[in-house]
């Protein structure tokens, strides 16, 4: 129908803006188990998330973070030749992530009660 | 060129592109993010097992846009690790330039140190061209012809208006330097607050 094809758009652009919003929680989750280098979180965020953003956004934002004081960095030398970069949260980058991941669980709890008759009419 | 050679090349236009738009970055931030971002490329054409110019140019779409990642950097980046560290009154504005672009608050904060600036640099022009033009250079105030009072800087381009006396005398010339002063600092320090106030208290952006 001509209506949901100019829909449709902005609902990729609202998906995109959904991802972006979500990636400072994400990449501070992903970080809870210990220090990682930054292929390393996008390993993890592909893995275990559906998060796909163009590569190299991560890293402008672990600089951010760590700007915040919420991760700390170290260059490691690798095998590989290259040193890599670890990052790994700060004390107030663990309360940061709490924070956080309350706020995210309640928030999805609320939204999932009113999007049960939408996903419900969808089958 | 041998391929290797060839891989090599293409990693460092790309590099090359992203240190161009970092100008500005702290000299150490900028390094440390293009080391980062060269750790990277090689570890993906590393995993990809190949080094042809197809598996690069693969590893580098998937990074992304070198301009718009060095956009994300800059906005990503706080004050205290770019330019807006800066007392320089040109720098200070080209920054808000770019933030006025993006919302209200830079478009204010554009218009308000345009004006303090513009109010400091005549005062600079009228305290420097007081010996030159000493009869016509100063603060006068005169009526006008409904009667009320009005007060003009003049900076010696045209005589007087009839009947105004002038307020400073050479007292123009250390008042006007230490008030152009005072406002450019005032003004540059404000701004770089401003900036750092709202950049923190974005932190969920």
């Amino acid at each position: 129908m001509d209506h949901s094809e100019r829909e449709q758009p902005s609902a990729d652009k609202w998906e995109v803006q959904l991802r972006k919003g979500s990636l400072e929680l994400a990449i501070l989750a992903a970080l809870w188990g210990g220090r990682l280098y930054g292929l390393e979180i996008l390993k993890r965020l592909e893995d275990d998330t559906n998060l796909i953003i163009p590569e190299g956004t991560v890293y402008p934002l672990l600089s951010r973070l760590k700007a915040l004081g919420l991760v700390n960095s170290e260059w490691v030398e690798s095998e590989r030749g290259h040193p890599r970069k670890y990052y790994i949260l700060t004390k107030s980058g663990k309360q940061r992530a709490l924070e956080m991941a309350g706020v995210w669980t309640r928030f999805a709890s609320s939204m999932r009660k009113l999007l049960g008759p939408l996903n419900g009419g969808n089958k | 060129m041998t391929v290797a050679n060839e891989v090599q090349k293409r990693i460092e236009e790309y590099l090359d592109t992203l240190r161009a738009r970092l100008r500005g970055v702290k000299k150490q931030n900028a390094r440390e993010f293009i080391e980062e971002l060269r750790g990277h490329i090689q570890d993906r054409i590393s995993a990809a097992g190949e080094m042809t110019p197809a598996a690069v140019e693969k590893v580098l779409a998937a990074l992304g846009d070198p301009n718009e990642l060095a956009n994300e950097f800059r906005t990503n980046a706080l004050p205290d690790e770019t330019e807006e560290h800066t007392k320089s009154p040109i720098r200070i504005l080209s920054i808000l330039f770019r933030w006025a672009s993006f919302n209200f608050t830079g478009l204010f904060m554009l218009v308000g140190a345009l004006a303090a600036y513009l109010v400091g640099g005549l005062l600079l022009i009228g305290a420097t061209l007081k010996p030159f033009n000493p009869h016509t250079v100063g603060l006068w105030a005169f009526h006008d012809e409904t009667g009320d009072l009005n007060l003009s800087l003049r900076l010696g381009t045209a005589d007087p208006p009839a009947g105004a006396h002038e307020l400073l005398g050479w007292w123009i010339v250390p008042i006007g330097l230490l008030a152009a002063v005072g406002l450019v600092f005032t003004t540059s320090r404000l701004t770089r607050w401003s900036a750092r106030k709202i950049k923190r208290s974005n932190v969920f952006a």
